[in-house]
């Protein structure tokens, strides 16, 4: 492929993926859908919560999970970021610390995937750090 | 923070959190002056004077989470570690702009990291938020509006979009820096 240089590029790529087979269906409601919020405050961005929040959305689209990705600010867990914080459908959210490329992909696998919990968890009735 | 797409990611989230609607990112590189400007202008909830006065102190923070707040300090120092200087024009309910000028002949100039990266990541995860950025080098300019990209039905919520954005923006940008000044330490 050559590479996307002008806005017509972008166009042309974007009717190539459209034309994909797409078998996944784009929820309207996103309380049906897995969520996935990456803190991204101060804390979050200098621990390095862009490469997290990459990674989860390339990997959860290869890997054909319908969620969406999206950021918040911070959760108050300054001390175990990057911090992630899941939302399955019908669950409670659970928020993972010092998730880094590798841990996020262990939660693709373990937690989203077979519902397992997986080690990182901050449990809710942490204090916050002040 | 260790670049200035950091801070740009950092900045921009106080803008969204003040409930802009739209949020202008300009980076203005000037190799007569060596400087660079870098500026974030919103439309959210302003702020007074008495909030604007105490913004670079780190222990001032609007947010209940946690008691500090190093977002504008921390732009502050780097600005200031070079020789340069911030700025911030803010009134409430009229939005606020903020200005970070970066001497670019001091060797302690921040570099500008993964612009691209962090800018795709904000169109993607603000949809109704309206991004214009302009990077101007010189009398050269790259710009990229999110309207513009809606125009095109560019579909952000498709990864492989948001992967086509990022080298769209990686291209024209590192055609811009061809053109920089060999004196210059911003890489």
């Amino acid at each position: 492929m050559t590479g996307i240089k002008t806005l017509a590029d972008l166009k042309k790529k974007q009717e190539e993926v459209k034309s994909q087979i797409n078998l996944r269906e784009k929820a309207e409601n996103p309380d049906a859908m897995i969520q996935v919020k990456v803190a991204m405050a101060t804390c979050g961005i200098a621990s390095g919560a862009k490469d997290v929040m990459e990674f989860f959305v390339e990997a959860l689209d290869k890997r054909n999970i319908n969620a969406v990705v999206t950021q918040t600010g911070c959760m108050g867990y300054c001390f175990a970021e990057p911090t992630v914080e899941i939302k399955m459908p019908d669950k409670e959210p659970i928020v993972f610390g010092y998730v880094d490329v590798k841990k996020a992909d262990e939660i693709i696998e373990s937690y989203i995937k077979q519902g397992e919990l997986v080690d990182g968890i901050i449990p809710q009735n942490y204090d916050v750090i002040g | 923070m260790i670049d200035l797409a950091m801070h740009m990611m950092d900045i921009a989230q106080n803008s969204i959190r003040a409930n802009a609607k739209t949020i202008a990112i300009v980076l203005n590189e000037d190799n007569k002056d060596h400087t660079l400007t870098f500026s974030v202008q919103d439309d959210g909830c302003g702020m007074n004077e008495e909030q604007v006065k105490k913004l670079a102190d780190p222990f001032f923070t609007t947010r209940t989470t946690r008691r500090v707040g190093l977002g504008v300090p921390f732009l502050k120092m780097t600005a200031e570690q070079t020789g340069g200087s911030l700025k911030i024009i803010s009134a409430n309910g009229e939005g606020t702009a903020i200005e970070a000028v970066y001497r670019t002949d001091n060797p302690d100039c921040l570099p500008l990291g993964d612009l691209a990266g962090y800018l795709t990541l904000l169109l993607k995860a603000n949809p109704g938020i309206r991004f214009r950025f302009v990077y101007r080098l010189n009398d050269e300019t790259f710009e990229l509006d999110s309207e513009e990209l809606k125009q095109q039905e560019i579909d952000l919520r498709q990864a492989q979009m948001v992967a086509a954005v990022k080298e769209y923006m990686n291209e024209n940008l590192t055609e811009l820096f061809n053109k920089r000044s060999p004196h210059s330490f911003l890489c």
